[in-house]
């Protein structure tokens, strides 16, 4: 009969299924043991700063309850982005899958990020921005506001005209310029400016004590200082005490560091920015891991972490406390 | 023969039918048993995580309240320590910090809060103080046991450290009033830190108000990573809470405000173990379909098969019975009994159908017998009558030639019985009778023979032609006013043989052939057009016998076929 030619072929086929789905099943069945842990690199600028130590912190947080095999490299100094350009390829070389960056130069290390980003590598910037397409998140300051709103802080609590001397930190640092740029204009709208002076110093306290000191001196009109990042923070305090101005200078930092917030209960320092450094290194490896798990999606282009000031008046308030010192 | 009209729907394969059966069967029953198992499973565990979460909080508050315990013994110790002697207390709170490095520092205050005088390792504490968490008097005056919510130590420079302050009168001191020890986590996150419930269950530690004395995760929730609605559980009172995804479980610690607060999570302690169940049912689920695949493929082989066999070789028995051949089906006992049935019954069909149509060559046997016996009585007298006539107009001769045929003609007709006859003696058998007609219609009738010599030794039914030109004679020359002419002619066709007889006279219509090929000869006697026809597809089969071709006016052509039949073949027959 017509029918049981076609049949034996349909029997096969039906084997063939109950076959295949008994190896689907014993598969499934088998519970998925968690793989070796992904490797991510954390390639920042120092790991000096308080800071950074603080950004290791949320990291290495972040890493421990997502399971994460994280690397925490860094150059000797702020400025090396040659030396930084290493530890990028070498992250790369030890196969990193993601790299969590902060840029210590926004050009000079992009070509390094892109040739990691070539080699298949996730590319997410932490605090300092890279010129790269490849970044997949900025998890950070909003530079800019971060910038006007030191400017506001002197502007709310110096009266009359505002000579102002900038401290800043690496040109190749978007960060700086950005944060300078907010500073100038926001000082430039208020109307109350006269002079205002930048001088660009390297990203250590000594160095940056001295040209505060040389700026002081050859500016003796400057009322107010701005210093951008942590090290030219603690470098113009200990400009402003070794001249004994800190009557006479309004100084807005930026970032706790035990000094500047000693400074600020004796009155070198006026006001810190405080950024969020842990949220910035906690965020990044969650970004990491979820790039790494395939939900990519979630992740926002731009993630702003907190930033506030802290001036003598708040500065033992707990949401301060909170802020500037760090829980062990 | 057409099968009946079944009654109802027509059911699929037997096969088909088990295999649905028993995969609905363990579907419905895996279903149910699942959803009822699983339910049961979530709330075993749910209430399991409830007891895990309340054991670990327990667990976690005995060695808090073991802490507190403690350092209210150390805060006895200090206080006694104040009526020392300066030397010896400063040693005695020197050797403290040592072996407590817990204690952060040991401070005294005058009733009004001002810091009098301060114990600690490797620091000092300003001279200007900006603003002292450790301590506030007007705090410190409402209540006997002062303990602070977490705060920064502030009274050193460059030292910053999380740390609890608990306070304490000193009743009857001439120097202070206050006494407070400030206590960093150092010792209290051991104890909090390691308790796990379930994989990212944890405990913290919070004070009446609900702030949080100590967190596993504190700098998360100090950088705004992280929260806990420690307003909502501050209100609840000691217990374990499930809630929709977290189950709260709060243990008060004795002697203390403090509370430790244990949180886990549902989903993570039950789903896990609910995914696992329901991979588990699907897996036995496909298991039991594959297995019941196997078994109807199984069953189709035992039964199905077989009887598939049986009902092809009943089709075939139905459309060619007489060349049916059978094979006997194996199968189970029930399928080999039925086909073996169905032998027996191939058998006696076969046996019976065989009998039948012996019978029925017997029978025209018979009947061809009885009917040479009677051959026609008018034909035979009127035969005499011309002989006689003949006899009286002394045409000897013609008498003489006419008495030969007539013998000719019932000595062949007779052929010692036998029903096949070669052809060359039908052939002469036929030209007696034609002679004998011609006479009898003065020579009205002239006929012609063509044959072809190699059909003159085949066999033939003996008296085919004699009825066929009996038929042209009466029905279609006797009518006629002018002579008639009859052809005979024998030739092969293929493997067959043809005989044609053709005349020129009135012809047919067709009805009168379908009566001629249909039915007895009825009033007349003598061997009819539809006895002849009957003969041959006995003999020979369907395809041969009679084809007749006939038009009014113009004559009538009767075809004979047969099959070359050489001596010997059909005798037996």
């Amino acid at each position: 009969m017509r029918q049981n030619k076609t049949r034996p072929a349909k029997r096969l086929i039906l084997a063939a299924w109950a076959a295949a789905l008994s190896l689907l099943l014993t598969s499934c069945l088998q519970t998925s043991t968690a793989g070796d842990p992904h490797k991510v690199a954390l390639v920042v600028k120092s790991a000096e700063t308080q800071f950074f130590l603080s950004m290791f912190a949320g990291a290495q947080a972040a890493a421990a309850e997502y399971n994460i095999d994280l690397t925490i490299t860094a150059p000797e100094s702020e400025e090396d982005y040659a030396a930084q350009n290493t530890l990028v390829e070498q992250a790369v070389a030890d196969g990193a899958e993601v790299i969590l960056f902060s840029a210590t130069d926004y050009e000079n290390t992009a070509d390094a990020i892109d040739a990691a980003a070539q080699k298949g590598v996730g590319i997410i910037a932490i605090d300092s921005d890279v010129n790269s397409t490849a970044v997949a998140s900025y998890i950070g300051t909003d530079n800019y506001a971060a910038g006007a709103m030191a400017a506001r802080a002197a502007l709310e609590r110096v009266e009359g005209e505002l000579n102002v001397g900038i401290i800043n930190y690496g040109l190749n640092s978007a960060n700086g310029q950005e944060r300078e740029r907010g500073a100038r204009e926001t000082l430039t709208d208020s109307g109350r400016v006269g002079v205002v002076q930048t001088i660009n110093t390297r990203a250590e306290a000594k160095s940056a004590q001295a040209d505060t000191e040389a700026l002081l001196q050859e500016h003796p009109e400057i009322n107010v200082l701005l210093a951008f990042n942590e090290p030219t923070s603690v470098g113009a305090a200990a400009a402003v005490r070794g001249l004994e101005m800190s009557d006479t200078v309004f100084l807005v930092g930026f970032d706790s560091n035990v000094d500047t917030v000693d400074d600020l209960q004796t009155g070198e320092v006026d006001a810190l920015v405080v950024q969020n450094p842990y949220a910035m290194g906690y965020l990044g490896v969650e970004s990491a891991y979820k790039l790494l798990t395939g939900r990519a999606r979630e992740l926002q282009s731009i993630v702003d972490t907190s930033t506030r000031i802290v001036d003598r008046d708040n500065l033992f308030a707990m949401d301060s406390q909170k802020a500037l010192f760090a829980f062990d | 023969m057409t099968p009946g009209k079944r009654q109802g729907r027509r059911l699929p394969r037997l096969w088909v039918i088990l295999v649905g059966m028993v995969a609905g069967i363990t579907a419905v029953v895996l279903c149910a048993v699942s959803t009822f198992f699983i339910a049961q499973y979530r709330a075993g565990m749910v209430q399991s995580a409830r007891t895990a979460s309340a054991q670990a909080c327990t667990q976690a508050a005995v060695t808090v309240a073991r802490y507190v315990r403690d350092m209210n013994e150390v805060m006895e110790l200090v206080q006694t320590s104040m009526w020392y002697r300066s030397t010896e207390r400063d040693e005695f709170l020197r050797d403290l910090l040592r072996v407590r490095p817990d204690v952060v520092a040991v401070t005294t205050y005058t009733e009004e809060g001002d810091l009098l005088d301060c114990w600690v390792l490797d620091h000092k504490p300003r001279d200007e103080i900006l603003q002292n968490l450790s301590f506030d008097a007007r705090r410190a005056a409402e209540t006997d046991s002062y303990v602070t919510p977490p705060h920064v130590e502030t009274i050193f420079e460059g030292y910053y450290p999380w740390v609890v302050t608990m306070a304490s009168r000193l009743n009857g001191n001439e120097e202070a009033d206050w006494i407070s020890l400030d206590i960093s986590f150092s010792t209290i996150s051991e104890y909090i830190s390691n308790v796990g419930i379930g994989a990212h269950g944890y405990c913290f530690l919070m004070d009446e108000e609900g702030n949080i004395v100590y967190h596993p995760q504190q700098q998360l929730i100090y950088s705004g990573l992280k929260s806990e609605d420690t307003a909502r559980l501050a209100q609840m009172p000691d217990g374990t809470w499930a809630e929709e995804t977290v189950i709260y479980s709060i243990t008060g610690i004795e002697d203390s405000t403090w509370r430790v607060v244990g949180v886990s999570y549902v989903d993570e302690l039950v789903d896990l173990s609910v995914k696992t169940m329901l991979r588990i049912c699907l897996a036995v689920a496909f298991t039991v379909l594959a297995v019941v695949l196997g078994a109807g493929w199984v069953l189709s082989r035992i039964l199905s098969r077989p009887l598939a066999a049986l009902t092809a070789a009943m089709e075939r028995f139905e459309q060619d019975a007489d060349h049916f051949t059978y094979e006997p089906v194996a199968g189970t006992r029930e399928v080999e009994e039925l086909s073996d049935s169905f032998g027996h019954m191939v058998q006696r069909i076969q046996h019976l159908m065989a009998t039948v149509r012996e019978e029925e060559v017997n029978l025209r046997k018979t009947e061809l017998k009885a009917l040479q016996a009677q051959i026609n009585p008018h034909f035979l007298y009127n035969t005499l009558d011309s002989i006689a006539w003949m006899c009286e107009q002394n045409r000897n001769a013609d008498a003489v030639s006419m008495v030969h045929a007539l013998a000719r003609l019932f000595r062949i007709s007779i052929s010692k019985g036998h029903e096949l006859i070669p052809i060359r003696k039908e052939l002469e058998h036929a030209e007696s009778y034609l002679q004998i007609q011609k006479y009898r219609y003065k020579n009205q009738l002239s006929y012609q023979f063509t044959v072809d010599e190699s059909c003159l030794d085949c066999l033939c039914n003996k008296i085919t032609l004699q009825p066929i030109l009996e038929n042209a004679i009466t029905h279609g020359l006797d009518l006629m006013v002018e002579p008639g002419h009859i052809d005979v002619e024998v030739c092969r066709d293929g493997e067959d043989i043809l005989f044609r007889v053709r005349d020129d006279g009135v012809g047919m219509d067709e009805e009168q052939v379908r009566h001629i090929l249909h039915s007895e000869p009825g009033d007349r006697t003598g061997i009819g057009i539809k006895n002849v026809n009957d003969r041959l597809r006995i003999y020979f089969g369907e395809g041969y016998g009679l084809r007749i071709e006939s038009e009014l006016d113009e004559g009538t052509c009767v075809e004979i076929r047969m099959p070359q039949v050489r001596e010997g073949k059909y005798e037996t027959k």
